[in-house]
């Protein structure tokens, strides 16, 4: 075993683990919040996810085409990606609620987590009709700007990129936001009523279903928010890979307490650190015999270890009481 | 001598910060026995430790010599204790004979795979069990068709298919929730004949939840009060009824008819 | 009079139809169309079983002479409906929201693939492939470790709520997935992407051909599938499924033991998925873990969902439709679009053959499950052939 190898890349595999950790994060946020106001599992918050990220490659390849790419500057075309994502993933969250899972909200539970996974899998489709049709092509790469990918030699053996820490910092941004947003406004304090008791809020004059399509609303933005980091982090996205980081930010947020904001960002890093560790120290420790393809078990493992476990989660779930 | 039929000693149950039971002691050879008190006494978790859904945190629990604690609900079942719920809790969607042939699960011996291989044992337990099960109905006074789905019985009815589906465990002990909530005076007291009925045919001890203080007088052999999880008085019903520690934990109520309460 | 003359009118017709226009894909669908009316139709019982043997038993494989491609289809039909039938015990009987269903098919599949060709060699160093008179002590092998999965899986999970079930299963099934795409070193079980093959048939009986053989193996275990079904669900066990179900606390209370109950349910659904898994692994002759990913498990849940949960016609039905719909219908639009396309057609003014090339209707299963499973839900979740109304069904005749 080479342990000045194994030394030596624990920087490197520290940083992608936190990167890779607040996406998460981001994404199991929307997971997070609809649970803990409806006690559902949004099947189809991985598809509204991947649209932010088709959003955002759409958006920089018409600028490239446009010839504008190179000229404007770096921070603004992100900002017009991530505020482009936001707004058409949190619309599509909303519209899915209204259309999909609201007729179902006295349904026994099954019924309405089922109905989600009919519009994961309907969304994956239709966004590859709709990049079938427009572009003729749905296994899309995000065009580089160049400026982004500049590395920083930090020692020799941990390098990080202007990408990366754009990510950090973009997610770092939007959960402080959150928190505000949620703890600090009066709407906040609306989401949070409704999810502790909805009969109760209601009686208090809050409108539940506002208050519902607005979680669905910043859950969803949060997701776009999440899609176009992961394209401007991975470059490579098709209809189809919002399901993997889907299940594992799901896992994330069960790790950190289901309904628990905090507990999902915490959920988010601890995962994304787990799963960098095991993709990096897996092979390294077993010889090759099992490498980093099942860095994916590894996260599936996490979540059936802790539902059976610890199914509170580490922080602790916050659902509704039980009438 | 002989043991108890049903022994509870020291029972307490803990839910976090509130003391639900406090060392309460219950007793049962025979006949028919009633738990009183106010809302939020403590009857019903009483009942939830005795059948297994909850685990006490001291005491000990005894049936016929057998220690309960720390068994599954379907196994006290087995055993011979049965109990209907607070709230009805048929199994809506299922006809009223079948709501009965579940109540027997405890009690049937075939395998799977004479499940499978429809031997003849297979069918002569079915058509005993269904015969059985038609008898049952009868008996609880369900005079309509035994294929009626449960949730299109009458309220009263309804409560008396939770008895029948008791009964089928052929149990000893029958816990009994809240059987009168909102019935008649009329048809709490055909129930009562009933129940006296069961105990007289069938051997059976019955414990009651109530809150029908006139069905708790006139069935009663013993009547138990319990109050914020204590044990504040026990004895034959007028006594009870006379006591002032009783009275009191009733603000007054004792004498006249409480109306049942709407679900917790 | 009239219904019988019209059930049996109807198959004799179809059947000629598609003799006729061999091609005609609409022609094959009135076919399965008029089998279905014949198992509705108001019709003496002995002239249901005996239109419905005839049709499946000799008219199937007549016209599977004239187009091989149907009987393929009705054979694939017959598996999924084995499936469908296994994921109805766990989800329509017992309640169980099993997402990661297709793990107990791969399994069986892997389990005579292995073993069932020269693919063994490279773990034990020689004598494989078994004979392939083999397969037949294989399918209960198959059903023994597809069972044991489920009994390994459930043991487990089976106290989580439903939600986190489902999810819980998901991953499991992702996981068989990911060992079947990566366990080919250090000891190379699987083959790793590449997939076995090639893996022994059973040998087969007078001049029979493999599809007409294949064909009536899978009806026969369907038939059988059919009538376990059917025996579990009319007594105690079924009932006791239903009841946990209905109400899990109360079954409890009434002397139901639930972990056994639910493990029993996963058991015997995973069991009919093993079998499947070898008889198909065997048509196949090729395996690999693309066959046996989310998206088959969603299928089987979408046929389930689709005929009604805990119903038996339902599930056949389901299986049914949503097969031929992948297998027929969208592979049809797709092949009548590239005619289209080829032959320069246009609509309202533009030319067809200016449709992207990536646009393939074959390829839209997700999009159609999708639909399916949403709209069931909303409009109609009980199913196409709703539980309940057998159990009036049987309260009428008696």
């Amino acid at each position: 075993m080479d342990v000045p190898l194994l030394i030596g890349i624990f920087p490197q595999v520290l940083l992608d683990g936190l990167i890779l950790g607040f996406m998460y994060a981001l994404i199991a946020l929307g997971y997070t919040m609809v649970y803990g106001v409806l006690e559902f599992i949004n099947f189809a918050h991985s598809e509204i996810f991947i649209v932010g990220a088709f959003v955002g490659v759409e958006i920089l390849l018409g600028l490239k085409g446009a010839g504008w790419l190179e000229s404007l500057p770096w921070p603004l075309v992100l900002l017009l990606l991530l505020v482009a994502a936001m707004t058409v993933s949190g619309l599509l969250a909303v519209t899915v609620e209204r259309v999909a899972y609201r007729p179902l909200r006295s349904a026994p539970r099954l019924i309405p987590l089922i109905s989600a996974i009919g519009v994961s899998f309907f969304l994956q489709d239709l966004i590859r009709l709709v990049e079938s049709v427009w572009r003729n092509a749905f296994n899309l790469v995000y065009p580089t700007l160049d400026a982004l990918n500049h590395r920083f030699e930090l020692t020799e053996t941990l390098d990080v990129s202007v990408k990366s820490l754009v990510v950090i910092v973009a997610a770092l941004a939007m959960l402080w936001v959150l928190h505000m947003l949620v703890n600090r406004t009066k709407i906040g304090t609306a989401v949070r009523a409704v999810a502790e008791d909805q009969a109760a809020a209601s009686l208090m004059g809050i409108d539940v279903n506002r208050i519902i399509s607005l979680t669905f609303l910043i859950g969803g933005a949060m997701g776009g928010a999440a899609g176009v980091l992961f394209g401007v982090q991975y470059g490579l996205i098709n209809p189809y890979s919002g399901f993997i980081p889907g299940l594992k930010a799901f896992t994330a947020a069960v790790l950190g307490g289901i309904g628990n904001i905090p507990g999902a960002m915490v959920g988010g890093i601890v995962l994304g650190l787990l799963e960098a560790f095991a993709a990096s120290y897996l092979g390294l420790l077993t010889g090759g015999a099992f490498g980093a393809e099942y860095k994916d078990i590894f996260a599936f493992s996490v979540l059936i270890l802790i539902l059976v476990f610890r199914p509170k989660g580490l922080l602790g779930e916050i659902v509704r009481e039980r009438a | 001598m002989t043991t108890a039929l049903f022994e509870a000693r020291g029972v307490t149950k803990k839910f976090g910060g509130l003391t639900a039971l406090r060392q309460v002691d219950f007793v049962l050879e025979r006949g028919i026995a009633s738990i009183i008190g106010p809302n939020g006494a403590g009857k019903t978790t009483l009942f939830n430790i005795f059948t297994g859904l909850y685990a006490a945190d001291e005491g000990g629990v005894a049936f016929q010599g057998r220690p309960l604690l720390g068994l599954r609900p379907d196994q006290i079942t087995a055993l011979g204790v049965c109990r209907t719920f607070q709230n009805i809790r048929l199994f809506a969607n299922m006809t009223a004979l079948e709501n009965v042939l579940v109540g027997m699960h405890a009690r049937i011996g075939l395998r799977v795979w004479d499940v499978l291989a429809r031997a003849p044992r297979f069918h002569q337990t079915e058509a005993a069990l269904q015969a059985r099960a038609v008898a049952l109905l009868e008996r609880v006074g369900l005079r309509g068709d035994p294929n009626a789905v449960a949730r299109n019985l009458p309220y009263g009815d309804q409560r008396r298919l939770e008895i029948a589906r008791a009964l089928a465990a052929g149990p000893a002990l029958l816990l009994l929730d809240e059987p009168t909530a909102g019935m008649t005076q009329g048809e709490a007291g055909e129930l009562m004949g009933l129940l006296r009925a069961l105990v007289a045919d069938l051997g059976l001890a019955l414990i009651l939840i109530e809150h029908n203080m006139r069905v708790v007088m006139e069935v009663s052999d013993r009547v138990t009060v319990l109050d914020h999880g204590e044990k504040i008085a026990e004895g034959p019903p007028r006594e009870v009824q006379a006591d002032p520690r009783v009275i009191e934990a009733y603000l007054g109520t004792a004498a006249r008819q409480r109306r049942p309460r709407a679900a917790r | 009079m009239t219904r019988a003359a019209l059930a049996i009118g109807l198959i004799a017709a179809s059947a000629w139809a598609v003799a006729t226009f061999p091609r005609s894909v609409l022609a094959f669908l009135l076919f399965q169309g008029s089998l279905l009316h014949a198992y509705l139709a108001p019709i003496p019982r002995w002239l249901r079983v005996a239109l419905l043997a005839a049709a499946l038993l000799v008219l199937m494989p007549v016209i599977g002479a004239y187009n091989g491609y149907y009987l393929e289809v009705a054979t694939q039909v017959g598996i999924f409906v084995a499936l469908a039938l296994g994921l109805n015990i766990v989800v329509g009987l017992a309640g169980l929201l099993d997402l990661g269903y297709v793990a107990f098919f791969a399994v069986g599949a892997y389990s005579w693939a292995i073993f069932g060709s020269p693919h063994a060699n490279l773990i034990f160093g020689g004598g494989f492939p078994l004979a392939a008179g083999w397969f037949w002590a294989f399918l209960v092998v198959g059903l023994l470790v597809a069972a044991g999965a489920g009994v390994l899986l459930g043991l487990p999970v089976l106290r989580l709520r439903g939600d986190y079930l489902a999810i819980v299963t998901l991953g499991f099934g992702e996981v068989i997935r990911v060992l079947a795409n990566n366990l080919d070193k250090p000891i190379n079980i699987t083959n790793g992407p590449k997939g076995i093959t090639p893996i022994s048939r059973p040998p087969v009986p007078f001049d029979v051909s493999y599809a007409e053989a294949f064909y009536f193996l899978v009806l026969a275990i369907v038939g059988v599938v059919i009538l376990v079904n059917r025996r579990l669900e009319d007594s105690h066990v079924g009932r006791a499924w239903e009841a946990i179900r209905e109400d899990e606390l109360a079954a409890q209370a009434m002397g139901v033991p639930l972990v056994r109950s639910k493990l029993l349910a996963f058991a015997c659904g995973a069991s009919f998925a093993g079998v499947m898994g070898v008889v198909f692994s065997a048509k196949q002759v090729f395996i690999n873990p693309e066959s046996f990913t989310f998206l088959e498990s969603i299928g089987v849940l979408a046929m389930v969902i689709l005929g009604g949960m805990g119903s038996i016609p339902g599930a056949v039905v389901g299986a049914t439709v949503v097969t031929v719909l992948n297998l027929q219908v969208l592979k049809g639009l797709s092949l009548w679009l590239n005619e289209l396309k080829n032959a320069g057609v246009t609509v309202f003014g533009l030319s067809l053959a200016d449709l992207p090339t990536q646009l393939e209707p074959a390829k839209y299963e997700r999009m159609i499950f999708g639909m399916i499973l949403v709209l069931m839900m909303i409009f109609r979740p009980q199913g196409i052939f709703p539980v309940r109304r057998r159990a009036r069904e049987l309260a009428g005749k008696s």
